[in-house]
């Protein structure tokens, strides 16, 4: 017990770790970049969480701009601390009232509906200005004070909450059960499993966690249109970082931020101009059919073929000799 | 020892009635063979009773009490598991992470540490020894069959269904089997056995059902329904003579 503690603290410092060096080298850009990355980081765990127990959701834009939206609103009237929970909390009740409806829907159908919402979300702010500010937006509190490097840490910190949460959904209580469900939902039935409910509460957790990714990114700049929450980007962003990076895994999302990161920034700065966005797209596209399991699933496959030639090794030394 | 009563059920999909109002009473503490030929509503009868498929019409009753409109977990709460013919287990997961399951959520759920060492005690007690910590995507067929028994037998059952536990097994596994499921009636569990291979069903079996056409056709001690004259119609068509 007390080593898988110990190499869960590890895992945490080593997604905290690459944010401190980027404050210690205070580059102002490095730390903008690392922002946007870690933001799409939280999204992509959230986004792996849901998709545990077998449902594809193309409508995490909608947690998103719900968690900033609800935190930005109440922040004035409720204060920061209890603004962000409630707006964050209200991401757990909208999913567990669509997930009541839409989670006995099976694979596709589900995936259309989770789109539909997000949709849906965005055309209900842009109808009541009077509560949400509709397509002017809204102006949110800023985090730190607007201090980018005070930000970092703070994000690094809701990072290491949303691992931590993503780790609970791993253990022994959830894992077996949640893999069940995605895999043979009757044989989890017929193990006792209450099938729906886990399915709802898992939708629920991942809703909220997409909530913070979305509060996060809002109380940046201190001014939100709808168009920069509830777009089709934040729908597909997290399905991507999830995949290239490794699936049913908390370190597969940080580390499939990261890299798709680098590729966006690398392919601006070799392509340019609009360009560039057909050869980040391409290359997405390598990486995935290359690599199904992911990035983390290929560094496993590695390790593991690694460790049977060293062992093979000693044998064949002794059948040489 | 629980008693299970099946009081005028029918499943019917569209026109087709997989199951024609059938009545039968399985005895508590017996083992009890539920046969006919392919399509007689076997498996139909499984799917009903454990409730992923609920009956049109009639009532299931679990000791007295009514187990239809249930859902499939919560009929597993009241004591009643089954197995799978041709599991489909998660292969990314350890057999012992398999059992885990229902003793996490069915009935007598434990805590971790409690449900982690039950779980590779019913691994061995179901001859799964060599086999703990192994994902199930490396299991054989035998190993899958003998999962499924520790699976369900997880969930503490008083009422246990047995889908074709035993086909395709090697004549060695199927006696490693039978001898298992002996021990699990031995145990105080009622145990219900669809089965093809009628020797097997002759050397388990104190009661067998017929069914044919979704239709109770004959019931009584083994080597008396495997030698009616119905019975034998139905399997090998009218008119047949050894």
């Amino acid at each position: 017990m007390t080593k898988f503690l110990l190499s869960r603290l590890g895992l945490y410092a080593a997604i905290a770790a690459p944010s401190l060096l980027i404050l210690a080298a205070d580059r102002p850009f490095l730390i903008q970049v690392a922002i946007g990355t870690l933001i799409s980081a939280i999204l992509a765990l959230a986004w792996d969480i849901l998709s545990r127990t077998g449902q594809v959701s193309l409508g995490h834009a909608a947690f998103f701009g719900i968690g900033g939206y609800g935190s930005a609103l109440l922040t004035p009237i409720l204060g920061a601390a209890l603004g962000w929970v409630i707006g964050i909390l209200l991401c757990g009740v909208v999913a567990v009232l669509l997930g009541a409806v839409t989670l006995r829907l099976r694979r596709l159908y589900f995936t259309i509906a989770t789109l539909s919402f997000s949709l849906s979300i965005q055309v209900l702010i842009l109808v009541t200005p009077g509560i949400t500010g509709g397509a002017t937006g809204i102006m949110p509190p800023v985090i730190a004070g607007g201090s980018p490097p005070l930000q970092l840490l703070f994000i690094t910190g809701c990072l290491v909450a949303a691992a931590i949460v993503s780790d609970v959904f791993l253990g022994r209580r959830f894992r077996p059960a949640f893999f069940m469900i995605r895999n043979n939902p009757d044989l989890a039935a017929a193990s006792g499993v209450p099938v729906t409910r886990l399915k709802i509460l898992a939708f629920a957790v991942s809703g909220m966690v997409a909530g913070l990714a979305g509060a996060c990114y809002c109380g940046l700049y201190g001014y939100v249109i709808p168009d920069d929450v509830f777009t089709t980007n934040w729908n597909v962003l997290p399905l991507a970082v999830t995949i290239l990076g490794g699936m049913d895994t908390t370190i597969g999302p940080v580390v499939g931020a990261i890299v798709l990161r680098l590729l966006e920034e690398a392919a601006r700065h070799f392509v340019g101009g609009v360009g560039y966005q057909v050869v980040y797209g391409a290359v997405i596209i390598l990486f995935i059919a290359g690599m199904p399991e992911g990035l983390v699933g290929y560094g496993r496959q590695l390790i593991r073929r690694s460790r049977r030639s060293s062992e093979r090794a000693p044998v064949k030394a002794s059948l040489a000799s | 020892m629980s008693t299970l009563r099946i009081d005028g059920c029918t499943v019917a999909f569209g026109g087709l009635r997989a199951i024609d109002n059938v009545t039968l009473d399985i005895a508590g503490g017996a083992i009890t063979a539920l046969i006919g030929p392919n399509g007689s509503g076997k498996s139909t009868f499984v799917n009903m009773v454990s409730g992923q498929i609920p009956p049109r019409r009639g009532r299931i009753l679990l000791d007295g009490e009514p187990l239809n409109g249930l859902r499939p977990d919560r009929i597993v709460h009241k004591g009643l598991a089954r197995t799978y013919q041709v599991p489909r287990v998660p292969k990314e997961l350890t057999i012992d992470e398999v059992i885990s399951v229902p003793l996490l959520y069915a009935r007598s759920s434990r805590s971790l540490p409690g449900a982690a060492r039950t779980a590779s005690d019913l691994a061995r007690y179901c001859g799964l020894r060599p086999h703990v910590g192994t994902p199930c995507g490396q299991l054989s067929v035998s190993d899958l069959r003998r999962l499924e028994i520790a699976r369900a037998l997880a969930c503490r059952p008083q009422v246990l269904l047995l889908d074709e536990s035993m086909a395709g097994l090697s004549l060695e596994d199927t006696e490693q089997v039978i001898g298992l499921v002996r021990e699990i009636h031995a145990s105080g569990v009622t145990v219900v056995v669809i089965e093809h291979v009628m020797k097997i069903i002759a050397r388990l079996c104190s009661h067998a059902i017929v069914l044919n056409q979704g239709k109770l056709l004959a019931e009584g001690p083994p080597e008396q329904v495997l030698t009616d004259q119905d019975v034998r119609e139905a399997y090998l068509g009218k008119g047949f003579r050894l």
